[in-house]
């Protein structure tokens, strides 16, 4: 994020950014460094730190807040609503360590209602990453767009699952891996999960397809519907409440085009707090890791007998 | 039947000229027969706190602020925010007196998808800078306005003028205390204290005193006013120290519903509109 905001200020962008004593969360020491008057630190103070940014954006700054997504979504929801999402500000909200990125601090530190809570509002753009070079893709077209942004950001090290040459396209639906038994949808952070489970079931005969779909809003809803149509079968992951993220989204597709499909959603159990601990074991819990999305597709595709051998041949990994 | 006062096209120029004070309270005067003869059209608005503004935005848009009309454009002109969005009702007719929306188009108040909706909307109408009504946020969208210009090298100067019952939000003490730590003395807070609040006396419902010493504490510059002397107004925000590395706060003492006697001070008339005989006898009063 830092290396793709340096480099937006020399390629001319009138940017600040707007931490809430969040410069160790947004990692921006290197910026700060090179442009000590474009971070601007407001102390623990959501709401004043997003009025802030919409103030500078007026001012012809292009604003990006940087700090922890709980605290951007829940406590200033209500200036993300008005001052930034009605009032149109050239704002871009980055939610760092969304998800359970905070595993075992619990559910105060926990995101997992963003992409829910932004999609009930107009007039902004839901992007999610998934991996750093699409994080960059992404970080620089939402500086160049005029117009309120979220971005779910993640301070995990994931795989790379993007070359140098792939270009963000806005609303796009980024296919990772073709296939023809069943559709892997997943966003941001578990991508990289639904990915390896694609190649691990292809070795088992299981032909996968991956959709990384990391532009919630815009989105090309066609594009999913035509991948489903073709495996009828489809898998959502995400580390998100399965209220109101991508399994939701995914099956108002389904019923939009009239698609006879078998949808398996997987993320944070409806109507629930996320589980605190490590990361991993948060995952492994609701199945949205390499080796549940596996089991899951291995259920769905009714093949019981393979699910009970998967599960013996990985219980010395617990 | 709707009619509204015609008023004289004073500017002759491109440029907001500053008014005389006579002229300006005569500015102030047609700006709240507006308000009656607008909500009582529209059914609905919220007369008392409309009335209780005009002379604070009449000061501001008549001689203190720097805007070139034709140029709102300019990155360099002052900027205004309504924090307290419920005062639209005021802030459309000064628009109105100051020629920048038409008179007619106040007959559209409140109607269904209109020019002139009930709260601040930016992209429908010039000048608005943020879509207030949730109370408690023009103050930081100030700040970070405020420190755009300092930022910026820019020298325009930034109103906000909020309601007294928003002060028991607090999301304004955010603003102010980073408006105090980022020393922005091109910053002004007016606050229209009219002691009342949606149901009762704010000091009933959530006491707000000691004003003075709550800013001060804050690191603000106050400074307390007659909010219906224009005069005392326009003087006093003149006398602001813009070098000084504080922020400014003018607590304008105000009546609500300020110019009729009976919607004056009065609670229950904090969204009430003027009915029947009560229009006219409130434009005669206004006279």
């Amino acid at each position: 994020m830092v290396r793709t905001f340096i480099q937006a200020v020399e390629d001319g962008v009138n940017l600040a950014v707007v931490v809430g004593d969040s410069t160790s969360t947004s990692k921006i020491a290197p910026f700060r460094e090179k442009y000590p008057d474009r971070v601007i630190d407001v102390g623990i103070a959501e709401q004043n730190l997003v009025g802030v940014a919409v103030g500078l954006s007026l001012g012809g700054y292009v604003a990006v807040t940087a700090n922890a997504a709980p605290f951007l979504i829940a406590r200033s929801n209500e200036q993300v609503k008005n001052d930034v999402c009605y009032t149109e500000a050239n704002v871009k909200l980055m939610g760092l360590n969304a998800g359970v990125c905070y595993g075992p601090l619990a559910s105060t530190h926990h995101a997992i209602d963003d992409l829910s809570i932004m999609q009930g509002l107009g007039n902004i753009l839901i992007l999610a990453p998934s991996d750093p070079v699409e994080t960059d893709q992404i970080l620089r077209f939402a500086l160049s767009h005029t117009g309120p942004v979220y971005v779910r950001m993640d301070s995990g090290k994931f795989p790379i699952l993007h070359d140098e040459q792939y270009k963000f396209e806005p609303g796009a639906v980024d296919v990772l891996k073709r296939g023809n038994d069943v559709t892997l949808a997943a966003v941001g952070s578990v991508v990289y999960e639904a990915f390896f489970a694609a190649l691990e079931l292809e070795k088992m005969g299981m032909s996968a397809e991956v959709l990384n779909v990391s532009s919630i809003r815009p989105l090309h809803r066609r594009e999913i519907a035509e991948s489903i149509r073709k495996t009828n079968t489809v898998v959502t992951v995400e580390e998100h409440s399965l209220h109101g993220g991508l399994g939701s989204l995914v099956s108002e597709i389904i019923a939009e085009q009239q698609l006879t499909a078998k949808l398996l959603p997987l993320g944070i159990t409806r109507g629930q707090f996320s589980k605190a601990g490590p990361r991993s074991e948060i995952r492994a819990h609701y199945g949205i890791d390499q080796r549940g999305i596996v089991k899951a597709v291995m259920g769905l595709l009714r093949r019981k007998d393979m699910v009970r051998s998967y599960e013996d041949e990985q219980a010395p990994a617990l | 039947m709707f009619l509204y006062a015609r008023s004289e096209k004073v500017h002759k120029d491109d440029r907001m000229s500053r008014l005389t004070i006579p002229q300006i309270e005569q500015k102030a005067k047609n700006i709240r027969k507006n308000i009656i003869r607008m909500n009582s059209h529209a059914g609905q608005g919220h007369t008392g706190a409309d009335l209780s503004e005009v002379d604070i935005l009449a000061a501001l848009f008549f001689s203190v602020l720097k805007l070139d009309k034709n140029h709102l454009d300019d990155p360099q002109r002052d900027r205004f925010i309504l924090s307290k969005g419920h005062g639209i009702g005021g802030f459309y007719c000064t628009l109105v007196e100051a020629g920048f929306i038409d008179e007619s188009s106040l007959e559209t108040y409140l109607q269904f998808d209109s020019q002139l909706p009930g709260h601040p909307v930016r992209r429908n109408t010039p000048l608005i800078e943020l879509n207030t009504g949730a109370l408690g946020h023009g103050l930081s969208v100030g700040v970070g306005l405020a420190l755009s210009a300092k930022l910026s090298g820019r020298d325009f100067r930034v109103f906000v003028l909020t309601g007294d019952g928003e002060l028991q939000e607090g999301s304004v003490w955010e603003g102010a205390m980073s408006a105090a730590g980022f020393k922005l003395d091109n910053l002004s807070v007016i606050v229209d204290r009219n002691t009342l609040q949606l149901a009762d006396r704010t000091e009933k419902i959530m006491p707000l005193e000691p004003l003075t010493a709550k800013w001060e504490a804050f690191g603000f510059d106050v400074k307390s006013v007659d909010g219906h002397d224009i005069a005392e107004i326009i003087e006093t925000i003149e006398a602001i120290d813009l070098n000084g590395g504080q922020p400014h706060v003018i607590l304008a003492r105000t009546i609500k519903g300020k110019g009729v006697s009976f919607i004056e001070d009065r609670a229950s008339w904090h969204h009430k509109i003027p009915v029947d005989d009560q229009v006219m006898k409130a434009i005669r009063e206004l006279e």
